[in-house]
């Protein structure tokens, strides 16, 4: 059982309500539908290789494969993450990879072994739709988090080196902007966790009702996916700025200079 | 005690230093004047490790000013910055946590209430945040911290710009009186009064 196929043109049928979008959008002069074109693009023909190289890695259904294919999607999220913090993706590849792959790592191989209790762990079926989710949902929260740290220091710098010489402890002075940064990666996630359901329904969950499962399973994955998102984003996003620490200062503790991306 | 030894430093293609020499015994007292934009405030990041020379040798102690020093150096040097760069939060809390992360050799609380005092500073204002201070109280309430953590070497940058000509004489007289090593950058000439001030004029 599984959910109706979509007939290609029904689905194409969606572009109809480009028209109306388009029309007002360039009657307000809001000037973003060429940026709107694209992103739509992105998404077809982004989702329509994968649905190919899925259907493809479901087929071989190959630990090696599989792990490759997560590595190489946690890369591409690395590099997303580190651009979009403005940041510069030689110098924090390394220690954001990391900050991903350990507590990735460990929660999908929990998912996998000790909440769903399957016997092949690398199974694709389940080792890449929840990869993804997770990935997805840590992009946002490492981007808060290396984002708010690394400017909140550069804009405060006179303060944050006085409190170098007044505390003598770089953990002391860099703390308050530790603190700030981290709560506003993970306080959405959090918040959204008291709302789901009430507002909105997530997507897995309808994906699975409409794929078949009756809803008391969507819901209990739904729950153990809610789990797993949030600890893969509060451990990736507090790794994710120590671990850059070693890049993001110089010896004596001052911000380097060099790690942002140069607007101009 | 502090040497400055052919130092070069170019900032933004402005050569800040170039062959500075410059050097401060132990205890000794010294001022620094010249006009804005010349690299006083500098001398101040240079020995804090806030940058870094192109060219020279910058020496506290005869320990270079590098990884291996540094903490050690820090802890030696109190810097008064000239808006006394203190991040916001209740007055209190900040002191608070200034004196658990240092060993105050004067622990005796009735020395916390004669430094009130003698800053004129009010209970009342320890309540308030760093924000809400005016410049002059901002500027006793850095001057509370250098005097508590007592370390032997202070950096003061502009030190009483803020403050009334009664509180600036008394202040001066303090500071002076003090067995302590001293870098002052000012334009207040209340402290060439004093004898116990070295001048340096920088052109």
């Amino acid at each position: 059982m599984g959910a109706q196929d979509l007939n290609l043109l029904s689905l194409m049928s969606l572009f109809i309500f480009l028209i109306p979008v388009f029309y007002i959008n360039r009657r307000l002069r809001l000037t973003i539908n060429k940026t709107m074109l694209t992103s739509i693009a992105r998404m077809c023909i982004q989702l329509s290789f994968v649905g190919v190289y899925l259907e493809f890695l479901f087929k071989f259904n190959s630990p090696v494969l599989n792990t490759v294919y997560l590595l190489i999607m946690i890369s591409i999220a690395c590099q997303s993450i580190i651009r979009s913090s403005n940041l510069k993706v030689r110098l924090f590849f390394m220690p954001v990879f990391f900050s991903l792959l350990i507590p990735f790592t460990i929660i999908l191989i929990f998912f996998n072994a000790v909440v769903v209790r399957i016997d092949n762990l690398f199974e694709a079926k389940y080792l890449i739709p929840i990869g993804g989710m997770l990935l997805g949902n840590c992009l946002r929260s490492i981007i808060i988090g290396l984002n708010n740290f690394y400017s909140g220091i550069k804009k405060d710098e006179k303060v944050y080196l006085y409190s170098i010489s007044i505390f003598n402890s770089r953990i002391q002075a860099l703390k308050p902007y530790f603190k700030e940064s981290f709560l506003a990666a993970i306080t959405p996630t959090i918040a959204s966790m008291a709302t789901i359901g009430l507002v909105s329904l997530p997507g897995m969950m309808t994906g699975q009702i409409l794929g078949g499962s009756i809803p008391m399973v969507a819901i209990k994955y739904q729950i153990a996916i809610m789990f797993s998102i949030f600890y893969t984003e509060y451990f990736s996003t507090m790794l994710s700025v120590l671990f850059s620490l070693k890049v993001g200062f110089n010896e004596l503790d001052v911000l380097n200079q060099n790690i942002f991306i140069s607007k101009g | 005690m502090i040497k400055f030894e052919s130092v070069y430093l170019i900032r933004n293609n402005k050569e800040i230093f170039s062959n500075l020499n410059f050097s401060v015994q132990k205890n000794e007292k010294v001022l620094i004047q010249g006009k804005s934009g010349i690299g006083k405030t500098t001398l101040f990041k240079l020995l804090l490790g806030f940058e870094i020379i192109d060219k020279g040798r910058v020496s506290f102690n005869d320990l270079d000013i590098g990884k291996e020093h540094i903490k050690n150096i820090r802890s030696q040097i109190f810097y008064l910055s000239q808006d006394i760069d203190l991040k916001d939060g209740r007055v209190s809390d900040i002191l608070d946590e200034i004196l658990e992360h240092n060993v105050l050799k004067n622990q005796d609380k009735g020395h916390f209430t004669d430094l009130l005092n003698f800053l004129d500073l009010s209970d009342k204002l320890l309540d308030q945040t760093i924000k809400e201070l005016s410049g002059g109280e901002r500027q006793r309430i850095g001057l509370l911290i250098c005097f508590l953590l007592d370390r032997p070497v202070w950096l003061l940058d502009e030190p009483t710009s803020a403050l009334d000509d009664i509180m600036k004489k008394k202040i001066v007289d303090y500071i002076l009186d003090q067995e302590k090593t001293i870098i002052l950058i000012s334009h207040d000439n209340v402290w060439k009064k004093n004898n116990a001030v070295k001048i340096e004029r920088w052109l």
